[in-house]
């Protein structure tokens, strides 16, 4: 027994560590001494999943009780790391020389990402609407096929008679497929337009997509659509569109 | 083609202040653009509208006894500032109350915004700026824990007849805030039958803002839902809160019917009966 004892003793000695180790980060104003050591994490991806993992680190997970939440552990780091982005993937909106008649169209997408825990909202408004700076004539905003969509309605607009600007945003996957995701309260389908409200018109912005829980990538398909007359006069129409993204508190 | 990619972290700060105090804020904000982004900053104040967290900036007018500024030493609120291509820049907030401020909740959001840049097109065209916001949550209040009471403004189950098997129960409810400060929405909706616990499902803890109210979300982040197979009979659902929040609890009832097996076994045996019927005058052939 006491031989067996001496062999288990000798095994521990020889291949467990002599000391504790612990780690110590100095500078001539601070010392920070870590306490905690994982014994492996980090980030790991394939084709269908993200993994962060942290192990072997104390006492993780949350802990609740009247009046406070406790969460313990490198993971939710993660929570308070990831940031608020918005992406506007191009801000050069060309509709090219307008044809009366002809609806002259373009697109850009728009993209967001909120921390756990917030939804967030994109506003948009204009500076004013579509115009020659010089005469400051400019094109009317759209009324749609039947003249009944506004800055806060959207209604289908396919006839090319009706002339005006105006927008339409539809929520899409990462194959630019359109979801609906975050626009189908706006827009019901790609055929819904409305005008932008605009600031010379003491306009507010107004909600173009939003969601109430937290996001990851999340984008949209702006597409901005012109339609002339043959009386609108000859130029170049020009205005700036704010994008304007918040989370949800 | 130039594009906006801006991030701004963290995207929400809570702090509860006694009147006089003055803190400061530390934001990264990143520019992921593949042009330099020309910025300023502005702090806006706002109210609460509707039940999911949204927020109005019209027609409301800054607190006096509350201001703000930058406490970097090369940039000031509302100068413009340059962040290059992939790069990054701490702006530090400084959030100075008066003595004499009103005790209360105030609400803003530090927005960092894009300068309009002039069209250069020849052709029509539009120019899009981009603009992103923080928001910010004060409590001024001469004690630290604040005192959360309210009431269940509305607490529905659709539907409350429903089968055994298919559609899922959904679970709605806003909570109003009777305080002059937010509150977080901690607690829990607890499924029972027969005095026993089915499922408890735990809220998210949202901020319920002074005097406002707000539609409950569920952590599971995809929504308050009750998936079934369920056992027929009466359940009761009961929406509670957390010690801390006095917010009286709220039951609403459903009832589960199997009308989907009554509809299969009814089926099976009008197809046995049938089948009897049709038997008598088939004749097998020789």
């Amino acid at each position: 027994m006491n031989k067996k004892f001496f062999i288990l003793f000798l095994v521990l000695f020889l291949f467990c560590p002599q000391k504790t180790l612990s780690q110590t980060f100095t500078s001539p104003t601070y010392q920070i001494q870590w306490g905690n050591f994982n014994m492996t994490g980090g980030r790991k991806t394939s084709n269908n999943y993200i993994l962060t993992d942290s192990v072997g680190q104390n006492a993780p997970g949350q802990f609740d009780n009247t009046g406070f939440i406790i969460k313990s552990g490198f993971q939710y780091a993660y929570e308070q790391q990831k940031p608020f982005s918005f992406n506007i993937n191009s801000l050069d909106i060309n509709l090219g020389t307008l044809a009366a008649g002809v609806a002259s169209t373009q697109s850009n997408i728009i993209t967001i990402t909120t921390p756990s825990g917030n939804g967030y909202q994109v506003s948009a408004i204009a500076d004013k609407p579509l115009t020659i700076v010089s005469t400051n004539i400019t094109i009317p905003d759209t009324g749609c096929d039947s003249n009944d969509c506004d800055k806060t309605t959207s209604t289908t607009w396919t006839n090319n008679s009706k002339y005006g600007f105006g927008f339409n945003v539809i929520g899409i996957d990462s194959s630019l497929v359109a979801t609906g995701v975050g626009t189908s309260n706006y827009f019901t389908d790609s055929t819904y337009f409305r005008p932008f409200a605009a600031t010379s018109k003491s306009d507010n912005p107004q909600i173009i997509m939003s969601e109430n829980q937290s996001a990851t990538n999340h984008s949209a398909k702006i597409t901005y659509k012109a339609v002339i007359s043959g009386n609108q006069s000859a130029g170049n129409y020009q205005n700036s569109i704010n994008f304007i993204a918040i989370p949800k508190y | 083609m130039s594009n906006f990619d801006l991030s701004i972290s963290p995207a929400q700060i809570e702090f509860v202040l006694k009147p006089g105090v003055t803190i400061t804020q530390a934001y990264t904000i990143i520019n992921n653009s593949t042009t330099p982004l020309y910025l300023d900053t502005k702090v806006l104040p706002w109210y609460p509208t509707g039940d999911d967290g949204s927020v109005n900036y019209q027609n409301i007018l800054p607190n006096p006894k509350i201001s703000f500024s930058l406490a970097n030493a090369n940039l000031q609120l509302e100068k413009p500032f340059t962040i290059p291509s992939q790069g990054s820049q701490q702006l530090v907030l400084k959030i100075k109350t008066d003595s004499t401020a009103d005790l209360g909740d105030a609400y803003y959001t530090f927005f960092i915004y894009q300068n309009q840049n002039t069209i250069k097109s020849d052709n029509t065209s539009a120019q899009a700026t981009g603009q992103i916001g923080s928001h910010i949550l004060l409590s001024i209040s001469q004690s630290e824990i604040q005192t959360a009471s309210g009431n269940v403004k509305k607490f529905s189950i659709t539907p409350k007849i429903k089968d055994v098997f298919f559609t899922p129960i959904n679970f709605t409810g806003d909570i109003q805030n009777n305080t002059n400060y937010f509150f977080k929405t901690t607690g829990r909706i607890t499924i029972t039958k027969n005095n026993q616990t089915i499922k408890e499902i735990n809220l998210d803890p949202s901020n319920v803002l002074a005097h406002h109210y707000r539609r409950l979300n569920c952590q599971e982040n995809i929504g308050c839902i009750l998936n079934p197979p369920l056992w027929p009979g009466h359940y009761t659902a009961t929406l509670s809160f957390d010690e801390n929040i006095k917010v009286p609890p709220s039951s609403v009832s459903f009832y589960v019917f199997p009308f989907s097996p009554i509809i299969f076994f009814i089926f099976i045996g009008a197809i046995f009966s049938c089948f009897k019927f049709f038997k008598k005058f088939w004749k097998p052939s020789k």
